[in-house]
């Protein structure tokens, strides 16, 4: 066997083999060069395709700091045209050499099969009688093979095991819904007037004595960006505002211990908003409706009718324009929350125009969960969301209807007809009655209850002592306290609706009352916060001075007030330990 | 100017707080006067079904010609031409593109995805196959399949790759099966095709890394023969199992083995097995106990390999994108990152609460822990099945062709004598060429 | 081999049946597979309501140059004469040089049609699918640009590459028949 794969191949089947061989040669080294050429080619795009862009955009920016410069700019266009050129070039050449590294690699494999065929030699079988052994061995190798295989998928598995650790979002804070429970808002202040929008705090140790001139008591003060009448709203360590002017709108978040502005949301002008002519009272402003959070989000209302949503972080999550409203002074109705929906009293024209909306709007999405038409005509109160009997009721007021709704659905429970004119105050729930006042001319507690049209049956009483035509009322349960603007201070029996007593307080207010723990905390516009003991007769507590005018309702935290003066966001409190 | 000025600041700055809201209307389409009309958008149309069907009828066509031409005719020519035919028809001119391998997938996906219903040509190229390898063994891979035809087409100078090297390489092949099926019928992606390392030069350019690991596969293919369908191919690890129980088979020789052991070296795909004696006496006990020893073992590396693929099922969940992004928004979001991917940026723009994509993220890691069970358990089972199959010994007289490792590609038939007797070619013609 | 030797039938029997089990197998896969019912193929097509236009179009397809352009919908568009598709937000003139223009590859024809108005085309044969204009059209216009796969060059591989790196998971595989999603007016 031996000597007959030593015999000399013939002739003839030795050129053909060299000459095989010779051809596999060049065509591989063809090969390797086009190989060579498409590297290359890949590489020149890879590589001085970026560089080129990055020397094009810093040659651009160049040319924005000095546009007069006609050399740079004609280097500009050179190095565009060059770069375009090359990138047609290269694709063109990047086909041309595949195609031409496709053949070459043919040919080469080709004559290198056949040099391949030329230069086999005959099977030479050896010759082992009995293989079982060897066979046997094999088989033992195989299987410990296969348990070396084992051995390695176990290792690469314990690596990536090891490397990379559980999903770490599947337990992210387990917080159950998406929006703060109705008993984890009573203890924030997360919309216009706190809570139940009664400006009702349960608080205990909210100061008392502060000045704005010599910054005692004073926190911190920071100035706010944009104008607004707006109330601010307190979530745990965040305060938000928001403000506007014809051209911007913004939701500012502050750091609730710092004062520092953590974040300012933009919120631009949908195509309508731009164009539409948007008419407002100095009084209210662009930016009169206080924000609403459910504990997750931040909602925020505009003149303009833009209402947008941000995550506490800043990120604006949905945008949307609700139809410019026709609104006699500007719109003016604050939001709230129920459950993850913006509840929002959308209340413009006249009542025939039949324009007049309540809408719950989604909080992820901003879609319209429903809507309620109302027959009232623009109106400037707020509505608030509160638990009558075990039901969430959305009550809303508007001449002439004080209305309930069932909150989760949007369908009316009950009716009464309580006011009419242009109504600002919004209603407050108290001690198992709705408040509403019909400014310059009379005040009506309902029993919420009922169905259909109550105000025949459901009215509990009526009083014309003092009827204001922008202050909300205010209720510890036993006495309701209203305010006019010129400083009247008035105290009734919440149960029959008797004065208890009268007060004249000798200051402009714009602010509603607030019920803190045992005391009434009075705003002025002169930024006077008048102080007093809750009872049947007015006894002062204090009287503070913030040194700036105040529109908008304070809030109440623990140990803490924030103020919206006209220009800063004032923090009242020493701070706990 | 001074307006034109104004109105670029403020879109710069709009352009800076990146708010892409996606398509309003911010400037109404204008009204013409002149009588200018729109151009209407070109929507040049994807190939025609047509098309389609007729590449399915080749691979049929094909298909039956390679079985003809395997187990009748019994001719390499012939099925080496087949085999360059489909190496132009199935890959250069339709690019590699749905295959026969990547189609498992399709199949995985319609199994679980309800929005996804299997074409039917892509079927066909799934099913075809496999009903002709039952009924004739793996005449698929000899000669239809371009990417065996292209490792077929570089292989020049075989070398025996050690039996032990090629049983466990072989596991490769079945995880790899595993994977794919899994991470396709939970919608993660087609790792098949996104790791198919032949497709690129099919198409004349690529994704560079995946050219790159072809081009090393061929390299390797130079000197041992068909690497990705013996070590690699998920596909051909179905047909190895459909080709054992087929009705008719590749033999080496037409008719009766003589035992000559010509044909011994003559398969590059080390296929071609040596008739066997039962366990010899001595070894005929330990041989036994071994059996029963795997027996036992088989369970338990079944049990093993699902515990150990549930274990790694937030491993097998990062495969899919939800996944990703989930993972990648919660860490922005606790800041244990910082910055943004576009990929999250992109969830922000849609305006969906992280929580909601936490839960559904979650659900598919809790799919995953199911599915990584099954791909474990059936990893373990493959093991388990294959120490089984090495501890058996059964009779073979004849030297022939492994029904599961046999490409049916022609190679041996020239060796036997019986063949060359049978071509009436007589015995000379072996004996001239050595 | 003795063929009626009882474990020879026996396994003959065994693989039989297994033999037929896979046949049934497949006929049952293939019969699945069609009652799913579809006779179409699947395309894949960008979504351009999820596009964010983030370039990976450019760069990751199989082909050299890629599959996916830009689709212009002239009845969104505002034929404005300052088109932020067209114009880098932060040119200086209105000049329409290379030094002003977004798209890098001079693909975006710029027509005067009536004043004010200038109607913007796309060169196919120069766009490499990067999206820059796509970016500026729906940062500050109607986003009557976009980006799709242009199914007279898609190879419509079984993954698509950019798919699998699209990061807003735009792609997506559609019918055949229907193998575009152009945005339309109302949808806004």
């Amino acid at each position: 066997m031996n000597e007959t794969t030593k015999q000399p191949d013939t002739p003839r089947s030795s050129v053909a083999l060299q000459t095989a061989r010779n051809t596999a040669k060049v065509a591989g080294a063809f090969a390797l060069i086009f190989l060579g050429l498409l590297v290359a080619n890949f590489i020149g795009t890879a590589v001085i395709g970026p560089r080129r862009e990055n020397k094009m955009a810093a040659m651009r920016a160049l040319l924005r700091e000095d546009p007069t410069d006609e050399k740079l700019l004609a280097d500009i266009r050179q190095l565009d045209l060059r770069i375009r050129r090359d990138r047609l070039w290269r694709l063109d050449f990047a086909r041309k050499s595949s195609y031409a590294l496709l053949g070459s690699v043919a040919l080469f494999l080709a004559v290198g099969k056949l040099a391949g065929v030329l230069e086999r030699q005959g099977p030479r079988p050896g010759h082992v009688a009995d293989r079982s052994a060897e066979q046997i061995a094999e088989s033992r190798h195989a299987r410990w093979g296969v348990a070396a295989g084992v051995l390695v998928l176990a290792t690469a598995g314990a690596l990536l095991l090891g490397l990379q650790g559980p999903l770490a979002f599947v337990k992210a804070e387990d917080s159950g819904p998406p929006y703060a429970t109705m008993e984890q808002k009573n203890h924030q202040w997360h919309r216009f007037r706190g809570p139940g929008g009664g400006g009702v705090s349960s608080l205990t140790n909210v100061p008392t004595a502060w000045n704005g001139e010599s910054g005692a008591g004073i926190l911190w003060k920071t100035a706010v960006p944009l104008p607004g009448k707006n109330s601010p709203v307190v979530w745990g360590k965040r305060v938000f505002l928001s403000g506007a002017t014809e051209e911007k709108r913004e939701v500012f978040c502050f750091d609730a211990d710092s004062g520092q502005l953590l974040w300012r949301g933009d919120v631009p002008a949908r195509a309508a908003v731009a164009e539409a002519e948007i008419e407002v009272m100095e009084e209210t402003g662009y930016s009169a409706s206080t924000t609403a959070t459910d504990g997750r989000r931040i909602y925020a209302i505009f003149a303009t009718g833009d209402i947008a949503a941000f995550d506490f972080n800043g990120r604006r999550l949905w945008h949307k324009n609700l139809g410019i409203p026709e609104s006699m002074y500007g719109y003016a109705s604050s939001l709230d929350t129920y459950q993850d929906r913006v509840i929002v009293q959308y209340d413009q024209a006249d009542a025939e125009a039949g324009k007049s909306r309540l809408y719950a709007l989604n909080g992820l999405s901003g879609d319209v969960v429903w809507e309620a038409k109302r027959e009232v005509p623009n109106s400037w109160s707020s509505p608030i969301v509160v638990e009558v009997e075990g039901r969430v009721q959305i009550v809303t007021l508007a001449d002439p209807w004080l209305i309930g709704y069932d909150a989760a659905t949007g369908t009316e429970l009950w009716r009464a007809e309580v006011a009419s004119g242009d109504v600002a105050p919004s209603p407050i729930y108290a001690g198992g009655l709705v408040m509403a006042i019909e400014p310059y001319s009379r005040m009506t507690a309902v029993k919420p209850t009922g169905q259909g049209n109550i105000t025949e049956t459901h009215v509990a009483w009526q009083s014309s002592d003092l009827a204001p035509d922008i202050c909300c009322p205010a209720s510890d349960g036993r006495y309701v306290y209203v305010l006019d603007g010129g400083g009247l201070l008035l105290c009734s029996n919440i149960a029959d609706g008797t004065k208890v007593y009268e007060h004249e307080l000798r200051d402009n207010f714009m602010a509603s009352p607030s019920v803190v723990g045992d005391k009434l905390y009075l705003l002025s516009e002169e930024g006077v916060m008048h102080i007093a003991q809750l009872g049947p007769e007015y006894q002062e507590v204090a009287k503070c001075e913030l040194g700036e005018a105040c529109f908008a309702s304070p809030a109440f935290a623990d140990g803490r007030i924030y103020i919206r003066g006209e220009k800063n966001l004032y923090c009242v409190g020493g701070g706990r330990p | 100017m001074a307006r034109w000025r104004y109105i670029l600041i403020t879109l710069v700055c709009l352009f800076a707080l990146n708010v892409a809201s996606l398509a309003q209307e911010r400037f109404p389409p204008p009204e013409f006067e002149t009588d200018y009309v729109r151009p209407t958008t070109t929507m040049p149309q994807p190939e025609q079904d047509i098309w389609e069907y007729v590449a399915a009828g080749v691979l049929i066509g094909a298909l039956l010609l390679a079985a003809h031409l395997a187990l009748k005719r019994r001719s390499r020519k012939a099925i080496f031409a087949l085999m360059l035919f489909s190496l132009v028809a199935f890959g250069f001119i339709r690019k590699g593109c749905v295959c026969t391998v990547g189609s498992v997938q399709n199949v995985a996906l319609t199994a679980f995805d309800p929005a996804y219903a299997i074409p039917i040509v892509v079927l066909i190229f799934f099913a075809a196959p496999l009903v002709v390898t039952l009924f004739f063994g793996r005449v698929f891979c000899g000669a239809v399949c371009p990417l065996g035809a292209i490792q077929d087409a570089v292989l020049i100078h075989p070398v025996r790759v050690p039996n032990w090297l090629e049983s466990s390489l072989r596991l490769l092949a079945y995880v790899y099966l595993g994977a794919g099926v899994l991470f396709a019928a939970l919608g993660a992606a087609f790792i098949i095709c996104q790791y198919d390392p032949f497709v690129g030069f099919f198409r004349l350019g690529g994704n560079w890394n995946i050219l790159v690991l072809g081009a090393c596969l061929l390299l390797i293919g130079l000197f041992v023969g068909r690497p990705y369908c013996r070590f690699l191919c998920p596909y051909g690890v179905i047909l190895r199992q459909f080709s054992r129980l087929s009705k008719w088979r590749v033999t080496i020789t037409p008719n009766d083995c003589i035992k000559c052991r010509l044909c011994e070296d003559a398969c590059p795909f080390g296929a071609i097995r040596a008739p066997t004696e039962p366990w010899p006496g001595k070894e005929y006990k330990i041989a036994k106990v071994r059996l029963a020893f795997l027996l036992l073992l088989f369970p338990m590396l079944v049990a093993g390999g699902a515990w150990g693929g549930y274990l790694l099922r937030d491993s097998f969940a990062r495969m899919h994108p939800q996944v990703r992004l989930a993972e990648r928004v919660h860490l922005e979001e606790s800041g244990e990152v910082e910055g943004t991917t576009d990929a999250s940026d992109a969830f922000r723009t849609t305006g969906r609460p992280s929580r909601e994509l936490y839960d559904e993220a979650a659900q598919i890691g809790r799919r995953f822990a199911i599915g990584g069970a099954i791909f474990g358990g059936f990893v373990g089972f493959i093991i388990g099945g294959k120490l089984l199959a090495l501890a058996v010994r059964r009779r073979r007289s004849d030297y022939e062709a492994d029904r599961a490792s046999c490409f049916a590609c022609g190679r041996c038939y020239e060796y036997c004598p019986k063949e060359h007797e049978r071509l009436k070619l007589g015995e000379k013609a072996v004996v001239a060429r050595t | 081999m003795p063929e009626h030797n009882d474990n020879v039938t026996r396994r003959r029997l065994l693989r039989d049946g297994l033999w037929g089990a896979c046949l049934a197998g497949i006929g049952g896969v293939a019969g699945f597979a069609v009652a799913k019912g579809r006779k179409n193929d699947w395309v894949w097509q960008i979504d351009p309501y999820k596009c964010i236009a983030c370039g990976n179009c450019a760069t990751y397809c199989v082909l050299e140059e890629s599959a996916v352009k830009c689709t212009h919908v002239h009845a969104i568009c505002g034929y404005c004469e300052i088109c932020f598709g067209f114009f880098d937000p932060e040119s200086v003139t209105l000049d329409e040089g290379a030094e002003n223009q977004m798209c890098p590859t001079g693909a975006i024809v710029r027509k005067y049609i009536e004043d004010p108005y200038y109607e913007y085309t796309i060169d196919e044969s120069l766009c490499n699918g990067c999206g820059k204009c796509v970016k500026g059209c729906n940062a500050f216009g109607n986003g009557s640009l976009f980006l799709q796969v242009r199914h007279d060059r898609c190879v419509n591989c079984n993954q698509c590459a950019i798919a699998a790196a699209c990061p807003s998971q735009a792609f997506k595989r559609v019918p055949a028949d229907h193998p575009y999603i152009l945005k339309t007016v109302d949808h806004a």
